[in-house]
């Protein structure tokens, strides 16, 4: 009896002193986690809250996500930017730069964050932060309303118009292989490619989402599928060590989808 | 001598033996189950077919990872009837420790060149660690090179032209200097350029004697006012020659896009366009160098849905063709490179993925297909709508 009293208690201290080890384990591992008192702290965030500003980079040179006038920066990703730095509480301060620059910039930390159309780059995940895509430029399809496609699969047995040696058109070309039949029909320009749905000579077209959404703007009689074919999705680059700054422009781009913001932005310019 | 205490004290060991040899089992089932790495079989050297002998591509196959993209590529390359290409040889991948280098990477790029019949113009730059200030001292990128280490960087190319003589013809000395990003975020500067220039020249010519050495390679740009820290390319080759560069290259690198205009458009100093090649050659000519030959090492028209310097995708194929069909008619010049034959991921650089001939999957451009009809004498498989 006593031999078992003794075992249970070197077992209850064995126990308790591994609960102790465990337990200071799981505390060292959470207190040096970044933004804990002993992890490595966002320098950019802490930064941009005291001075109160933001420096994103964007390319002027893609209208109309972001444009030069003689007044100003504008387009969408300009209005994104600032609506980002409005949401944030600080003033966003917008550098050009050409976009063979964009990730030195990042990288020397002459700007926080690049908002001009960049896909995500597996290999700079290593240190860039991409954001959930804030807008999707792959190609689309645009049919009649009464006939709208979804999928390219729904094309089988029909015509499909498309812009002459485009994306649409290799994409068309990889789905001619794939189904059973599928013509293409070949166009000098995307509004050429969707006036040919209207006119009864496709029964869809494939196209860039940017070009679609302006010929659907002046045009009525078309609608774009709810998904693109090929998603480009469009995406904030932060650096990864920014990740305060990430997690807060992520909750705005989240809050504004939710209140409509995003898509009024998009359908603003485009 | 009784074995019993011996067995007594192994047998909590015995008692667990069967499990370690389970786990040893499944430990080496799941090593079988793993993949094999991939068996790149070379084959017979192949020869390029082509009428265009001009006709070339700028590769990006060091940004490859695996092998077999490597020679998909080039194979693609040599079926297009492509001859030459442009690829980057960064000076940061292979010497790691200075003096030390480490050619494997490289040696990988060159076996499947020469299997393929190619030949190479290559591009030289990127800086390794130990020849930039530390980090803690100043925050540089990786084109970031100052004078007290041109030598080791010419050492570097020297030891490139000897080891690959054989299919290597042309080295290039660094890329689009007179813009401040390729030129480590600094103001551009041509007297330090053509000092880079001349210890370069003269280490690849000791390496070989064969060498074509590109100076120039510079972007074009319009930049030249106070403010901008680069340099337009008229201006910055003017000022090469004035620091005495002409004894320092045997050729001139030039990048001519042609942006939104027809490739006959008339070249104007304060447009960039295509036959902006010819203002350089003008400049050239005046400093009593028309002898050079002229390599356009980056060149092409983009076909990107809205960026302000691309045409329509229709466009962009005639404007190619018809472009290697101008520089038929100019003899000053050696080769067409155009940027780009392929990227690795679409994704790396959006608008470098329009400027492709390949997509990242390896699917046929429809523009691929034109210019192969065009290299190799046969119809063109696409005709306009």
């Amino acid at each position: 009896m006593t031999k078992l009293r003794r075992w249970v208690y070197h077992y209850r201290i064995a126990v308790l002193l591994h609960a102790i080890l465990f337990a200071a384990v799981i505390a060292v591992w959470v207190w040096t986690r970044p933004g804990m008192p002993f992890g490595s702290q966002d320098v950019t965030w802490h930064r941009s809250q005291v001075n109160r500003d933001l420096y994103v980079g964007l390319d002027p040179e893609y209208p109309p996500f972001t444009q030069w006038t003689p007044d100003q920066i504008e387009g969408l990703e300009a209005d994104l930017a600032r609506e980002i730095g409005d949401r944030l509480g600080v003033k966003t301060t917008i550098l050009i730069m050409g976009s063979d620059g964009f990730y030195d910039a990042l990288l020397k930390g002459d700007v926080d964050m690049v908002i001009s159309g960049l896909h995500v780059d597996p290999s700079q995940e290593e240190w860039v932060y991409y954001s959930e895509p804030y807008f999707d430029g792959g190609q689309i399809l645009v049919s009649r309303p009464e006939e709208k496609y979804q999928e390219m699969k729904q094309l089988d047995g029909k015509t499909i118009a498309v812009e002459f040696a485009s994306s649409g058109d290799t994409e068309a070309r990889r789905w001619e292989r794939r189904l059973h039949s599928l013509s293409i029909q070949r166009y000098i320009l995307p509004a050429e490619a969707m006036q040919a749905v209207l006119d009864d000579e496709a029964d869809a077209a494939l196209v860039d989402t940017i070009s679609a959404r302006f010929f659907l703007k002046d045009q009525a009689g078309l609608v774009m599928a709810d998904e693109t074919v090929v998603s480009e999705g469009y995406v904030i680059a932060m650096r990864q060590a920014s990740f305060k700054l990430c997690q807060e422009v992520e909750r705005v781009l989240e809050d504004m989808k939710d209140d409509g913001t995003l898509e009024e932005m998009i359908s603003r310019w485009l | 001598m009784s074995l019993q205490p011996l067995l007594s004290r192994l047998q909590p060991w015995a008692r667990y033996s069967g499990f370690w040899l389970r786990l040893f089992l499944l430990l080496a089932v799941l090593y079988g189950l793993a993949p094999a790495p991939l068996q790149i079989e070379l084959g017979p050297r192949q020869t390029v077919e082509s009428l265009h002998p001009k006709v070339c591509v700028h590769t990006r196959l060091d940004l490859e990872v695996e092998e077999w993209k490597i020679q998909r590529t080039l194979s693609l390359v040599r079926e297009m009837g492509a001859s030459t290409i442009v690829e980057f040889f960064p000076w940061a991948y292979v010497e790691h420790q200075p003096g030390q280098y480490d050619w494997t990477n490289f040696d990988r790029t060159i076996r499947h060149v020469h299997n393929q019949g190619l030949s190479v113009i290559a591009r030289m730059g990127l800086v390794p660690d130990w020849a930039r200030p530390p980090v803690y001292e100043k925050v540089t990128t990786l084109q970031y090179l100052t004078s007290d280490h041109f030598d080791e960087f010419a050492a570097f190319v020297g030891a490139f032209v000897a080891r690959y003589r054989a299919d290597v013809t042309a080295v290039i000395i660094w890329n689009e200097p007179n813009i401040n990003r390729e030129w480590g975020d600094r103001e551009v500067d041509p007297a330090a350029y053509t000092d880079l220039l001349r210890v370069s020249y003269q280490a690849a010519h000791a390496a070989n004697p064969d060498i074509v050495v590109l100076g120039g390679a510079l972007a074009p740009t319009l930049a030249d006012d106070e403010a901008s820290t680069s340099l337009n390319d008229l201006q910055y080759l003017e000022l090469m020659y004035e620091a005495g560069a002409a004894d320092y290259f045997d050729a001139l690198a030039v990048h001519t896009y042609g942006m939104t205009y027809p490739p006959n458009a008339e070249p104007q100093p304060d447009k960039v366009n295509f036959r902006r090649v010819e203002l350089l050659r003008d400049i050239m000519i005046r400093y009593g160098d028309e002898d050079k030959p002229v390599y356009i090492t980056e060149s092409g028209w983009n076909d990107h849905p809205y960026w302000v310097n691309a045409v329509r995708p229709s466009q962009r194929l005639t404007y190619t063709l018809e472009a290697f069909e101008m520089v038929e008619q100019w003899p000053w010049v050696q080769e067409l490179c155009l940027w780009i034959f392929r990227q690795p991921l679409d994704s790396h650089n959006p608008r470098d993925a329009y400027y492709a001939l390949v997509s990242s999957d390896f699917y046929l451009k429809p523009i691929y297909e034109a210019l192969q009809a065009y290299a190799r004498g046969w119809e063109n498989p696409y005709e306009m709508p």
